[in-house]
């Protein structure tokens, strides 16, 4: 049984990674954009399962993540020449360089909030529960604040503008097509995105499975699971929980990097205290814990507003159903709603859903 | 002189909303261990109840008086009804849960009410008569805010330390299976620790609604915020340390508002007259980190 | 294997659903056909600043009216709006989605100045018209050399400030000058502005304090502005901020001068911080006006635009709040397109809606009488003309606005 077992859940990558490999095919140019949010948002929960989910450590910041590595991102794409076209400009001391093709700005910015993630981490080693809940909050409501500033380097309110100002380093955001020498291919600038974050998807899912599944992962488990056993048994709480915060924090530097280029800009205003709480959210549906469901959780966190706006513009209701649902305040009350029955009927979140429905099929195995 | 002292009554006004938002926010953590994020939208959700009521007529203290039993019922029947069935799930599926009321009251009150802005009739709670001593003004009506609030902290320390109810209410929260034991109706116990936290929200929303006018479906979203941070700061489970806390943070924000200037003069490299709010979050993170229990906090102590 | 193909078959199937349906043969320019023509725009529908998705419903209304009267040369306007929840990071992709997916003739009253800004220089490169653009922010109006395909509408902020200062400048030479302001670039352009207006008074200004929208009140700013001894009172704030700063200055007994910007000068803003009438600090506050006030209760009796206004939004807009002048705002700028599209003519292209744009001379039902909504070939800015006014109280304590002086010009 055990081997069947293993069998059907490779089966199940593979099908997954094939899935994600042909579906732009299927989609039209815009949903694939879309699709590339969605990775976006797989990233930044993949980070924060690794915290939350398996080591324990509530957070209500990764937003916060998000918007440094989006911040380091923008600044290094534009680099001094197109600080300046902006008006803008860096102190001499920032290592800022001449302006980066923007994928290598990817992991600059994952490493820089993972460092930042560190020392957000040092406080957790004190505070625990709704204590760290309060500080990483803190971080969420400050970040866009705090990204205002020095103005001449972050644009203040309205943030950096990457469009236009970064020549070919900003792959097919201008001409709309991006040549894939490998396959000898053109894809459009939504397409690539979708492509672009959903490698840097899987690839940080692969290096979660494996972290989770080695040394770190059981460190993590038992500092979740029981602080006293786990230092008793010579796991350090404190590498393990400031390495759970740097991990997340350098996934969600990602995630945020891919949002500033996909979306050619970077506002303070991209990066809302609600966008903490979505992530939040998405890894409470995924299920704690659990990496199979963070695809569910992905769908779910970016999906749900969207469809409200769709059922309530363009959805067949009756009319005066419809015309309530577009009313002021009624998506609110929608979301609201359908959040919580969801945890009504998935308190433990999809993966226990998933793992009930694949029991009865792997019984016969 | 006058000018810090002013900014130091300003700042205790102030805090003392926060204080009594932070008290509800203690209140249900008490009695159910959770969060409830929903908390400032439904104080607001209850300010509007207060604002239809005079709006059909009915004097303000009677509206007052009927708001605050409408909370509590709506408060005994959001725990029986939203809380329970996630009562034995992971804490964070319970504040997902909070998360969802805090999208539905605000969407109600938006639908039902709108965004426009509204008031409540002049003086009321209280005279917005104001006096001068030494050059600083004090308003009555942030007097009798700051009176109330430290009276309804003083009457709910008296419930609990005093009445057979407050008394099985801390029973139920703590040791529910021994109180179930006792004959302790537990689930009801929670129920109307949601009551009493939503009665409590209420008056906050309507004192806020006349000391931070106007009245409109975002009025809250700030103060909660400010809220959280005042309950943390004196320690998640006690009610005292949530009003100090609020009143500490008051003043604090003023005082780092006022002296963003005086520091840019001196050189300081940033105007932290915008990052208000982060100095305070600095602040808190300070305490906290040599008292990790909060101002007035017991220390949680591990069994091995 | 299977499962994967029957799962891609639902998935493409459930898609085909979702995607917009073709909408009759296409002619010139994207968006129009023979028989309608689709524009798009953005506009926060959920959080914080849904307060303004009534200008979206307001214009939605309009041209639902025009709809049903054969609308604009036999074509009628259909007009999309998506939700960006006031995050500039999604109004890029709904953008986006509007001019490559929708193929949209054209971007309408997109609300926000950091996210017209974010979707500029787009629109620019691809020659989508990004007409009327919600915002006050000058760069709209003034950059239009850089940006052809870009206009906006309202008075911008700098303008509207810059008639305060000269007002200041000509009739109250012992000014001194407290300044609240919210702490982006809206509130900082309205200070700029000021002080461009002051001249050589600008140094009058001897107090400001800036606040932020996480603030929960700003007493504690206006109590060190009234320590400043200033006695003239700038309030460049949300309504929400105005009405305490009318409330605050009165309770801590500053009587200063005051003027309020025109974001917060409707008047059920200034009723709610006449605080029943306990709060003398209203009578005579200044603001600047450019459209007619649905609150107003007395002025537009008998008027016909706003009896137009009262019967577009009973009839298509039932839900809407009538006294919401984000509406009358809308409309205009409905109003305004509805011109420039009639007379682009029979086959409109995006290049000859622009062209109409840049030589608009329009009266609006909705603006205040005698407000031309022009541009011309080195002016951008549609809407200049605004009015001075003052709320004036009546024995019984009833307050409104009253006009006075002429017609002022905004210099851009």
């Amino acid at each position: 049984m055990r081997h069947g077992w293993l069998g059907l859940r490779i089966a199940g990558v593979v099908a997954f990674v094939v899935l994600i490999a042909i579906l732009p095919n299927f989609l039209s140019d815009f949903r694939a954009s879309e699709f590339a949010r969605v990775g976006i948002f797989f990233i930044a929960l993949t980070g924060l399962q690794i915290l939350t989910g398996y080591t324990g450590q509530i957070s209500l910041g990764n937003g916060a993540f998000m918007a440094i590595g989006g911040y380091v991102s923008a600044i290094l794409i534009l680099g001094r020449p197109g600080l300046e076209a902006s008006q803008l400009e860096a102190p001499s001391w920032l290592p800022v360089g001449d302006g980066m093709k923007d994928i290598w700005t990817i992991p600059i910015a994952a490493l820089v909030a993972g460092v930042f993630g560190f020392f957000v981490g040092l406080p957790a080693l004190r505070l625990r529960g709704l204590y760290l809940a309060l500080v990483t909050f803190a971080l969420a409501v400050s970040i866009p604040l705090i990204l205002r500033e020095p103005e001449t380097l972050t644009g203040g309110t309205n943030g950096l503008n990457l469009f236009g100002t970064t020549e070919d380093r900003l792959t097919g955001a201008i001409d709309n097509s991006v040549h894939i020498p490998v396959l000898d291919k053109d894809l459009t600038f939504n397409d690539w995105t979708y492509y672009l974050a959903w490698s840097i998807g899987l690839l940080g899912l692969a290096v979660a499975w494996a972290l989770l599944r080695g040394r770190p992962g059981r460190a993590f488990r038992a500092v979740r699971d029981s602080e006293v056993a786990a230092t008793s048994s010579g796991v350090s709480l404190a590498s393990y929980k400031t390495l759970a915060f740097a991990i997340s924090a350098a996934y969600a530097g990602a995630a945020g990097a891919l949002l500033t280029i996909v979306s050619t800009i970077v506002t303070p205003g991209s990066f809302p205290v609600f966008l903490s709480i979505q992530l939040l959210i998405g890894v409470v549906i995924a299920g704690l814990g659990s990496l199979v469901g963070l695809f569910l959780g992905a769908l779910f966190i970016y999906y749900l507003p969207v469809g409200i706006q769709e059922l309530a513009e363009v959805g067949s209701l009756p009319d005066g159903l419809q015309d309530a649902a577009k009313s002021p305040g009624m998506p609110s009350v929608i979301y609201g709603v359908v959040l919580i029955l969801v945890m009504f009927v998935l308190p433990r979140g999809a993966a226990s859903f998933l793992s009930k429905v694949s029991f009865p099929l792997t019984k016969r195995l | 002189m006058a000018e810090l002292l002013q900014q130091v009554v300003i700042g205790l006004a102030s805090g003392s909303i926060y204080g009594l938002l932070a008290l509800a926010l203690v209140l249900i953590h008490r009695a159910t261990g959770v969060i409830n994020f929903a908390q400032g939208e439904m104080a607001m959700f209850s300010a509007y109840i207060a604002w239809q009521l005079v709006q059909w007529g009915i004097p303000y203290w009677l509206a007052f008086a009927g708001t605050l039993v409408v909370s509590f019922a709506g408060g005994v029947a959001i725990q029986r009804v939203v809380i329970r069935p996630v009562e034995s799930a992971p804490v964070l599926t319970v504040v997902i849960v909070t998360l969802g009321l805090l999208l539905i009251f605000n969407g109600l009150a938006t639908w039902l009410w709108s965004g426009e802005v509204r008031t409540f009739p002049a003086n009321r709670p209280f005279p917005t008569r104001t006096f001068e001593i030494g050059g600083v003004v004090i308003n009555v009506q942030d007097i009798g805010i700051i009176l109330v609030t430290l009276g309804l902290v003083g009457a709910l320390w008296a419930f609990f330390q005093f009445t057979k109810a407050g008394l099985a209410l801390r029973a139920a929260a703590l040791y529910p299976d021994s109180s179930r034991l006792v004959g302790i109706r537990v689930g009801w116990m929670l129920a109307v620790g949601w009551g009493l936290a939503a009665a409590l929200g209420a008056v906050s929303g309507m004192f806020t609604a006349a000391a931070f006018p106007p009245l409109e479906p975002t009025m809250m979203q700030a103060v909660l915020i400010y809220a959280f941070a005042a309950a943390v700061l004196g320690g998640i489970d006690s009610p005292g340390g949530a009003v100090v806390g609020g009143l500490a943070l008051g003043v604090f924000l003023n005082l780092v508002g006022t002296y963003a200037d005086d520091l840019q003069d001196l050189g300081f490299p940033i105007d932290l007259e915008g990052l208000r709010l982060p100095v305070a979050f600095v602040f808190i993170l300070a305490v906290l980190l040599v008292r990790p229990q909060g101002l007035f906090g017991r220390a949680a102590v591990r069994r091995v | 294997m299977r499962r994967t193909s029957i799962l891609i078959g639902v998935f493409a199937a459930a898609l085909a659903v979702a995607l917009p349906a073709a909408n009759g043969r296409e002619t010139a320019d994207p968006g129009v056909t023979r028989n309608s023509i689709l524009i798009g725009g953005t506009t926060p529908l959920t959080g914080v600043a849904s307060a303004y998705a009534s200008v979206a419903r307001g214009a939605e209304a309009y041209f639902k009216y025009v709809n049903a009267r054969g609308g604009v040369n036999g074509r009628r306007i259909t007009y999309k709006y998506l939700d960006d929840g006031y995050n500039p990071s999604t109004t890029v992709q709904q953008t986006r989605q509007l001019v490559q997916q929708d193929r949209v003739f054209a971007i309408f009253n997109s609300l926000g100045t950091e996210h017209n800004l974010a979707v500029r220089d787009y629109l620019n490169s691809v020659k989508v018209p990004q007409i009327f653009a919600a915002t006050g922010a000058r760069t709209f109006g003034a950059d239009f050399r850089k940006y052809p395909w870009t206009i906006g509408l309202q008075p911008s902020y700098t303008g509207e400030a810059r008639i305060y200062g000269r007002w200041i400048q000509q009739n109250r030479k012992n000014a001194r000058i407290a300044v609240i302001y919210q702490n982006d670039d809206y509130g900082k352009e309205l200070l700029n502005g000021l002080r461009r207006g002051l001249g050589r008074m600008a140094g009058r200004i001897v107090a400001t304090q800036g606040y932020e929208v996480t603030a929960t009140d700003v007493q504690s700013q206006v109590a060190r502005l009234k320590s400043s001894n200033a006695n003239t009172f700038m309030i460049f704030g949300t309504p929400r901020y105005a009405i305490q700063s009318f409330i605050y200055a009165n309770r801590l007994g500053w009587k200063p001068l005051i003027f309020v910007n025109s974001v917060s000068s409707a008047s059920n803003i200034m009723e709610i911080a006449s605080d029943a009438g306990n709060n003398p600090r209203v009578r005579g506050a200044i603001a600047i006006q450019f459209l007619k006030d649905p609150t107003d209760s007395t002025r537009w009796v008998g008027d016909p635009g706003m009896k137009l206004y009262r019967q577009i939004m009973k009839r298509y807009l039932p839900r809407g709040n009538a006294n919401d002048v984000y509406h009358v705002y809308a409309m205009a700028a409905a109003h305004t397109f509805v011109q420039a599209l009639k007379k682009a003519g029979r086959n409109p292209t995006r290049a000859g809606v622009m062209a109409q744009l840049a030589r608009l001379d329009v009266m609006s039902p909705f603006t205040l009488p005698g407000v031309r909504i022009k541009t011309g070939r080195v002016d951008r800015f549609p809407i200049e003309q605004v009015q001075l006014m003052r709320w004036s109280v009546n024995r019984r304590g009833d307050g409104r606005w009253v006009r006075f002086g002429a017609l002022q010009r905004t210099p851009g």
